[in-house]
């Protein structure tokens, strides 16, 4: 070992240690002055890329959807309502592997094909990046708890409330009213940019009913806010913000009362009820039967849901009856009659003999009298206009038709509104058609034949007209002439409303003013005039209307009507579990308005009723327009007949009011 | 008779006579050391209350930490280096028995399976007491030698660092292994190892650099490296970590973003903000001159530790506390260049800045072996 021993030379090794110090010391130096540069390179050079970057991660502009205007009814009650909801929603952007997030999130609250397959149709709309996405409407409190107790799993799932249609009154409104649901991809590309900017944070836009006719007015204008987000996109902060302008509150005239009492009164048929106040054109009550849930495609409609609807052949829940016309039949018979007296083609003294057809000069052929067909042979007999009107002679309305002729006969029934569509805010009503000899042409290539002009005397062949229509007709009628054509807004934000009508109808009027007198007299002995000893002299509706109730306070002027059932589709046709007969059974109808002849007041409601297979217009519809009527006049308006035929003028003052 | 005899005698021929005795000296704590250690502690909590989103426990543990290492460090500032130096073989025998039962008896934590958890003992890290029990063991073998060493004693310092780092390495602490190995490398380095053996050994690192990304590294390394180069080839997975702490790092500017305000870290874009990216809350909230001022505080440290060893009064002391305050270095150059992306993501933390418990007390063991080194038996005054 001590060979190999040498000595340290101790100056000269702590010589080489400092300058070993002295170079480590160096490298130190170096070193660090890279780390500066590099910093330097990235706070000063790139600071304002790096700046920008930063603000990109955390800074989100968003939309502030405006909330819904609500809907009431005439006395304030809500008919369209917002109700507050969770939903599941989904940023893309922020989730790893969309399949696997879906797949765990179906072990928390399982996730439908259906479901899936909505979310993805909503992904590939177009919206902004980084919005949120949702995949589920409505999350029950169980639901919500497991997702959000296992939210960590779930970068880019979030719980959102939302605010969502609701309608109280579910199937009672689910056609006037109509239904919100998510706004569609076509609906979105007809938009322009300003308004598709305006629907960049809403999901739902008005479908159907005053929900789209009013969608404007409804969805207000859209706000923005810019938030701060976090790394799982959670919002910590908002920084600015443009409120929206929620929607306005519009108030209708429809009456809910009347119309759950005209709802009602259809009972188990299927139909449609309009009721029009002719003093305002208000309508107080529009009833399609069977309705819907409208509720069901605020959410979206399972397609199940949906299935049951569409698939329903025989009730169409979704058809609107109100709005879509059928053959009108006898109820065209006053306008035709108050047509007639008006060209001088019959008067007051005119009579013909009934022999219980007609025929025309040279044809052989013989239009039959309809409302007879069921009962014993023979005719009226010895009939004037009047007894045409309340015994509902076909016979009288042939002769007439065919005096008056087509040309004269479109003329006049179009300014009651048929043909056309009167309603100034209903603009998805159908107009049904008012025929003449232009029509047919278009329509059909073929030129008019008189016996086209029988057909349409007795509201049949070619004549249809929705019960919106009628009941527009029958407004006019009661209000003498006067058009106030029919609307739905009665007041936006609680301010009267009255809507700008670039091409207003013109009135209605008739050589003589003592027509209507005549005219409302006949339709009052529809319903009120008695069995007598004479033969076929009682009003058709009396028995079902006057006679049922003894104690009726008013007077209602009213026309029956029935029209054949034209076209039944193969498949209900062929169907073995659906009774044809009953489908093959006459639409019954019933028009009126009332009080009817009463020199202390007005007439206050006008009513049109369609029984789908009714079968009697008289003893079918009449009633249910009379149970309307009662409803509107006893225990809506609560007129005190008694007090106001004892010369209450003051009281009319009331009712006016 | 050995050298360690001879060197004693003649160091301290006339101390006594010379010997100034302050109140630090009497309880063996250096003033500067421990003011820059206390104004990184106070700076580093600061930080912390801001990247936990001021979470108060966080920070007081921490706090707790801090203070446990300071007791530690005093405690080890009481022993006489020397003391160190006759127990070096002694430590580090028993250092590598441990490493061993880790193998055998380890608890495995994020990863790495090198926790003991000993009945009657607080659970801790043998590898942890490798990064001072390597360096201790170098010194105590090379200060005896003659310097610059011989190549039998680089092969022998080579066995001694490579064989604690291999059973390191075996436990998958990967950065605990390279720390061990560097303080190692830093006592040969400074004890005067030729250049020319510096040079080819650095030739040679970079020439099987190639070999070992081939054939050696694991998958995660090889996408770590393949990320620094071009962190936006993954930029939502691997790349993200380092793509979120260059915005944060840009984004704070000259000033910073104000304390409290950095918008990075705040809302978590920033993974690791309380540990090995703490430098990224940092640099957003307080800017370059934030930085600037960490780093002039780390050179204080720096520049006292080399001071310390400049002063040593023996070889082994001098290497000791040169390694110490070069492997400091490196621990703070690391990281601060792995998360500015100067080099590739080594999962290492910001030494008295990042959240964390048993490498804290590491460091303030470190602390006080200078300080020891420092107080004991010197017979200059600072």
């Amino acid at each position: 070992m001590a060979g190999k021993w040498q000595l340290k030379d101790h100056e000269a090794e702590r010589a080489m240690f400092s300058r070993r110090l002295v170079v480590a010391a160096v490298f130190v130096l170096l070193l660090f002055a890279a780390l500066i540069m590099k910093l330097v390179n990235l706070q000063i050079s790139q600071y304002d890329y790096f700046s920008a970057r930063s603000d990109g991660n955390r800074l989100h502009s968003q939309y502030v959807p405006p909330a819904r205007g609500l809907i009431f009814d005439n006395r304030g009650k809500l008919l369209a309502d917002n109700q507050p909801i969770f939903n599941l929603t989904i940023v893309h952007e922020q989730v790893e592997d969309l399949e696997v997030t879906l797949d765990y999130l179906d072990t928390l609250i399982d996730l439908s094909d259906d479901e899936r397959e909505q979310f993805a149709n909503r992904l590939r709309r177009n919206r902004v990046p980084f919005s949120s996405v949702p995949l589920r409407y409505v999350l029950s409190d169980a639901e919500k708890s497991r997702v959000a107790v296992n939210s960590y799993k779930l970068p880019g799932v979030a719980i959102e409330p939302q605010f969502v249609r609701q309608y109280p009154l579910a199937e009672l409104t689910a056609h006037s009213v109509g239904y919100v649901s998510e706004i569609n991809r076509a609906e979105l590309d007809s938009l322009d940019d300003e308004e598709r900017e305006n629907y960049g944070g809403t999901n739902h836009i008005g479908k159907t009913g005053i929900e789209r006719t009013y969608e404007d007015l409804l969805h207000g204008t859209v706000g923005y806010e810019i938030v701060e987000k976090n790394n799982r996109g959670q919002v910590m902060r908002r920084l600015d913000r443009t409120d929206p302008i929620a929607g306005k509150n519009i108030s209708l005239y429809l009456d809910s009362q009347l119309q759950t009492a005209a709802e009602a009164a259809l009972g188990d048929f299927r139909g449609a009820v309009v009721a029009i106040d002719p003093n305002t054109g208000g309508i107080l009550a529009m009833v399609s039967k069977p309705g819907f849930d409208p509720n069901l495609f605020v959410t979206g409609i399972s397609s199940k849901n949906y299935g049951v609807l569409v698939t329903d052949n025989i009730n169409t829940p979704l058809f609107d009856r109100s709005t879509n016309p059928y053959p009108p039949g006898s109820t065209v018979k006053p306008f035709l009659g108050l047509g007639g007296l008006h060209h001088e083609l019959v008067d007051y003294e005119f009579t013909i003999e009934d022999p219980g057809y007609f025929r025309l000069p040279g044809v052989s052929y013989r239009w039959g009298d309809y409302t007879l067909r069921t009962a014993i042979g023979g005719g009226h007999g010895h009939t004037d206009l009047q007894k045409a009107i309340y015994q509902s002679c076909d016979t009288f309305f042939y002769d007439l038709g065919n005096r008056m002729g087509i040309d004269t006969m479109h003329g006049f029934m179009s300014q009651f509104g048929f043909g056309q569509n009167f309603a100034v805010d209903i603009n998805y009503a159908r107009t049904g058609v008012l025929p003449s000899r232009d029509w047919k042409r278009e329509t059909r290539g073929e030129p008019w034949y008189p016996g086209d002009t029988i057909n349409s005397s007795i509201g049949q062949g070619y004549m249809w007209a929705t019960p919106l229509q009628l009941a527009t007709a029958a407004s006019i009628m009661a209000n003498k002439g006067k058009v106030i054509q029919p609307r739905m807004l009665k007041a936006v934000d609680g301010v009267p409303y009255e809507p700008v009508i670039n091409d207003p109808v013109a009135d209605v009027v008739v050589n003589d003013p003592d027509y209507w007198r005549y005219i409302e007299e006949s339709m009052s002995m529809v319903v009120h005039r008695a069995y007598n000893d004479v033969f076929r002299e009682y009003g058709t509706a009396y028995e079902a209307i006057a006679m049922a109730d003894r104690e009726m306070p008013y007077k209602m002027a009213g026309k029956s009507g029935s029209a054949q059932v034209v076209g039944i589709s193969q498949a209900i046709m062929q169907s073995e579990d659906i009774n044809v007969s009953d489908l093959n059974k006459d639409h019954a109808l019933f028009i009126s308005y009332a009080p009817a002849e009463n020199p202390s007041i007005k007439p206050q409601i006008a009513i049109a009723v369609f029984v789908e297979n009714g079968e009697h217009g008289s003893s079918v519809a009449g009633p249910i327009a009379k149970a309307v009527t009662d409803a509107y006049l006893l225990d809506i308006l609560q007129i005190d007949f008694e007090a106001l035929n004892s010369g209450g003028d003051e009281l009319l003052s009331l009712v006016d009011e | 008779m050995n050298s360690q005899d001879f060197i004693r005698r003649s160091d301290g021929l006339d101390s006594k006579t010379r010997y100034h005795k302050s109140i630090w000296r009497t309880i063996h704590t250096d003033p500067p050391l421990l003011v820059g250690i206390s104004l990184l502690c106070g700076f580093g909590l600061l930080v912390l209350f801001s990247a936990s989103g001021g979470d108060v426990p966080v920070v007081q543990r921490q706090a707790l930490t801090m203070i446990v290492g300071l007791v530690v460090m005093f405690i080890v500032a009481q022993f006489n280096v020397h003391f160190f130096r006759q127990w070096a073989p002694t430590l580090y025998a028993a250092g590598l028995a441990l490493l061993a039962l880790v193998l055998v008896v380890g608890v495995e934590a994020n990863g790495a399976k090198s926790w003991l958890d000993l009945p009657g003992l607080p659970s801790f890290q043998p590898s942890e007491l490798m990064k001072f029990v390597v360096p201790m063991l170098m010194a105590w073998y090379l200060a005896s030698r003659p310097l610059p060493p011989r190549f039998k004693h680089l092969f022998w310092s080579a066995v001694m660092i490579l064989v604690p780092a291999g059973l390191i390495i075996v436990q998958n602490d990967t950065g605990t292994a390279i720390m061990v190995t560097m303080s190692g490398i830093f006592v040969v380095l400074l004890a005067g190892i030729r250049w020319r053996i510096v040079i080819a050994g650095f030739i040679a690192l970079l020439l099987a650099s190639p070999a070992w990304y081939i054939f050696l590294a694991q998958g995660h390394q090889k996408n770590r490296i393949l990320t620094f180069w071009d962190p936006y080839r993954d930029p939502t997975g691997a790349g993200y970590n380092i793509i979120q702490s260059q915005i944060a790092i840009g984004s704070g500017g000259i000033y910073g973003k104000g304390y409290g305000e950095g918008a990075q870290s705040h809302l978590d874009f920033i993974p690791e903000s309380n540990t090995d990216f703490i430098l990224a809350v940092l640099a957003e909230e307080f800017g370059l001159l934030g930085i600037l001022f960490l780093i002039s505080m780390y050179l204080f440290v720096l520049i006292r530790g080399s001071y310390i060893a400049y002063a040593a009064n023996d070889m082994f002391s001098r290497l000791l506390a040169g390694s110490i305050t070069l492997t400091f270095f490196f621990y703070v150059f690391v990281n601060m260049a792995m998360v500015s992306g100067l080099l590739p993501v080594i999962g290492l933390p910001l030494p008295l800045m990042s959240r964390g418990g048993t490498s804290v007390v590491t460091l303030f063991i470190g602390f006080g072996l200078l300080m020891s080194i420092q107080t004991h038996g010197r017979s200059k005054s600072i």
